[in-house]
């Protein structure tokens, strides 16, 4: 594009700056403080870390709730993905655009929303307890379904709008062909549909399960510190406790979930495409 | 000496003042404080604008909780911004340990002789100064549950309608203090104390980490009962609510905040200055009837209706059972710890 090579460079310097100052230099001090010991480098903290039975707990609550919010999503997000796409040309755009509206609404607002909704006197308790299905108010405030009920909601529309867009990247004809020889709607769906929408389901799939296990608002306000996660274990360690090496390592183990997540989820697909 | 000076240095210096009367108002010297974020519209109001009135300087405020505030002062070590802190007693006590703050002269501050015997010197060696107490007790629903003692947040018909205070909060120790004292605990461990939260903890709603969360359980009627700290009640009050503040025959339990002076501060004289302001009878009287802090300064005469807000009055401040921030510095980890094993899993 350029006559000289040096402007292409040149144009990149400042973002490149940016990301190396931004970015690669605080996440050099991250590692550091988690992989420095008294000796040198290991993993010392991180056996540390994991010793802790409260900890532990805390590790395995995030990786539970990350993966039932992302089978969840998963779920929904077909069934939401697939109305989209199959709905007349002047209501898609529509539809999308009510699926993004909850983004353009602040997480803190909207999980202030589920304290109103899932308390003792709201909306979802006068519900079933209106209903005659339980005697008393279901206790779901501070419970680790109320985090799953709000993580849901908070990333849900990710979910779909990866979705929609594979979908609509499906050839067209392919589920009328497969219904045409014999396959019945789920076996299309399994067949069809799952193998040749896998990119949408992997970057959903990465985007929400992120999300979910970074969380911090959700757990914090409809969690608290009975449902910890290791997001707010990570605050708590870092604004309490002024425990900044347990902090490091929380973090790390955060960005090795993430990625680990997306690679398993990348081989599955792969896997899926022999 | 003046007249000394070689006439080239001279144009030069009265060239830098020309300049600097241009610059204005960054010549006006200022103090940095460092605080909890709570109530500083009302500070503003009550304490820095009249100080920056007589100081003709400028009060800048750094605020956040003490444990992030104490991380700043520890990185400034070397070149320190903070003037003056507000802390807790523990964690002045903590900052006194890693050599953050220096003893304070109370010969300077003429103010000092007023203040209640606790405030004097709180963490010891005169290295802060007592501004305010608060107290900690249970405040509860007086149409649904009866408190008279600590033991009483057993009850069976609180069971799923109580919010207790998170171990990592101010108030957790502190609550630990009096319900290992109530139970009969006799270990500084406060054993005791854990091994009967753990057994209602499946009917605490929550162990809040946020005092003013409290408000909303009882707006929403989630909790019939909490332990909070004074500083809430007037929050409480405004929901006009059944709510009453106990007084639990094993007492009350509770903290004092302390000013301190951070090691080399860049502008002590003023800081000196400030923490008298902060400690005069007029000041605290100012921040006492706008229900910001409950005074130290015992000349403070306050009307009934806030008195009876505030923690106020000589017997009220001595009866507090307090958790000598000694041992709540050398403690607060086995407590922590204790905690997490027991309750918080």
């Amino acid at each position: 594009m350029f006559d000289h090579r040096r402007i292409g460079i040149a144009l990149a310097a400042p973002a490149a700056l940016f990301v190396a100052l931004g970015f690669i230099v605080p996440v050099a001090i991250l590692l550091s403080g988690a992989f420095g010991t008294p000796g040198g480098w290991g993993l010392q903290r991180f056996a540390e870390f994991f010793g802790e039975p409260l900890y532990r707990e805390v590790f395995w609550r995030t990786v539970k709730l990350g993966g039932l919010v992302t089978l969840a999503s998963a779920l929904l997000g077909y069934a939401a993905a697939l109305a989209i796409v199959d709905a007349p040309a002047g209501w898609k755009g529509r539809l999308t655009g009510l699926v993004m509206l909850p983004l353009m609404i602040s997480p803190v607002a909207r999980t202030y929303a589920w304290i109103v909704l899932l308390g003792r006197t709201g909306m979802i308790n006068q519900l079933v307890t209106g209903l005659g299905l339980s005697d008393e108010p279901l206790r779901l405030l501070f419970t680790e379904t109320a985090v799953f009920i709000g993580l849901v909601q908070l990333f849900l529309p990710l979910m779909v709008l990866s979705l929609v867009s594979a979908l609509e990247n499906l050839p067209p004809d392919v589920v009328s062909a497969a219904r045409v020889l014999g396959a019945n709607w789920p076996l299309a769906f399994v067949k069809v549909i799952l193998p040749l929408t896998r990119e949408g389901l992997v970057i959903g799939g990465t985007l929400v399960f992120t999300g979910s296990v970074t969380a911090y608002i959700t757990p914090a306000v409809l969690g608290g510190s009975k449902v910890l996660m290791l997001e707010t274990l990570l605050y708590q360690r870092v604004s309490v406790a002024n425990d900044f090496v347990a902090a490091s390592v929380i973090a790390v183990i955060l960005i090795a979930m993430s990625v680990v997540t997306h690679a398993l989820l990348r081989h599955a697909a792969g896997r899926g495409r022999k | 000496m003046r007249h000394m000076l070689p006439t080239l240095a001279r144009r030069a210096a009265i060239a830098a003042l020309l300049l600097a009367s241009f610059a204005g108002v960054a010549q006006e010297r200022t103090l940095v404080l460092s605080a909890f974020g709570v109530s500083q519209d009302l500070l503003r109001k009550d304490l820095y604008a009249p100080f920056e009135a007589k100081c003709k300087c400028k009060v800048v405020v750094n605020v956040g909780n003490s444990a992030d505030r104490l991380a700043k002062m520890e990185a400034r070590k070397a070149n320190p911004e903070v003037d003056v802190a507000v802390l807790a007693d523990f964690s002045a006590l903590e900052a006194a340990a890693k050599d953050l703050i220096e003893p304070i002269d109370v010969s300077r501050l003429k103010n000092y002789a007023k203040l209640h015997e606790m405030a004097k010197d709180p963490i010891g060696n005169h290295m802060g100064v007592g501004y305010t107490y608060f107290a900690t007790s249970i405040i509860y629903r007086k149409d649904k549950v009866k408190i008279e003692s600590w033991k009483d947040l057993w009850k069976p018909e609180l069971k799923g309608r109580i919010a207790l205070p998170n171990i990592t909060t101010t108030q957790g120790p502190t609550m630990l203090l009096m319900v290992d004292k109530a139970w009969g605990g006799t270990t500084p461990d406060f054993a005791t104390g854990i091994q009967k939260v753990s057994e209602i903890k499946g009917g605490v709603v929550t162990f809040y980490e946020r005092a003013a969360q409290v408000v909303q359980l009882f707006q929403q009627d989630e909790v019939h009962a909490a332990v909070v700290g004074r500083f809430n009640w007037p929050l409480i009050k405004k929901l006009n609510m059944p709510i009453a503040w106990a007084t639990p025959k094993e007492g009350l339990t509770g903290g004092i905040n302390v000013l301190v002076i951070a090691k080399n501060a860049k502008n002590k004289d003023l800081a000196y200055a400030f923490i008298d302001e902060w400690l005069s009878t007029e000041a605290q009287t100012r921040l006492a009837m706008d229900l910001v802090d409950s005074p130290a300064n015992k000349e403070v005469k306050l009307p009934p209706e806030v008195a009876d807000v505030l923690t106020y009055g000589k017997e009220t401040v001595a009866g507090l059972n307090l958790i000598p921030p000694t041992q709540m510095l050398l403690r607060r980890k086995s407590w922590v710890d204790g905690w997490n094993s027991k309750i918080a899993r």
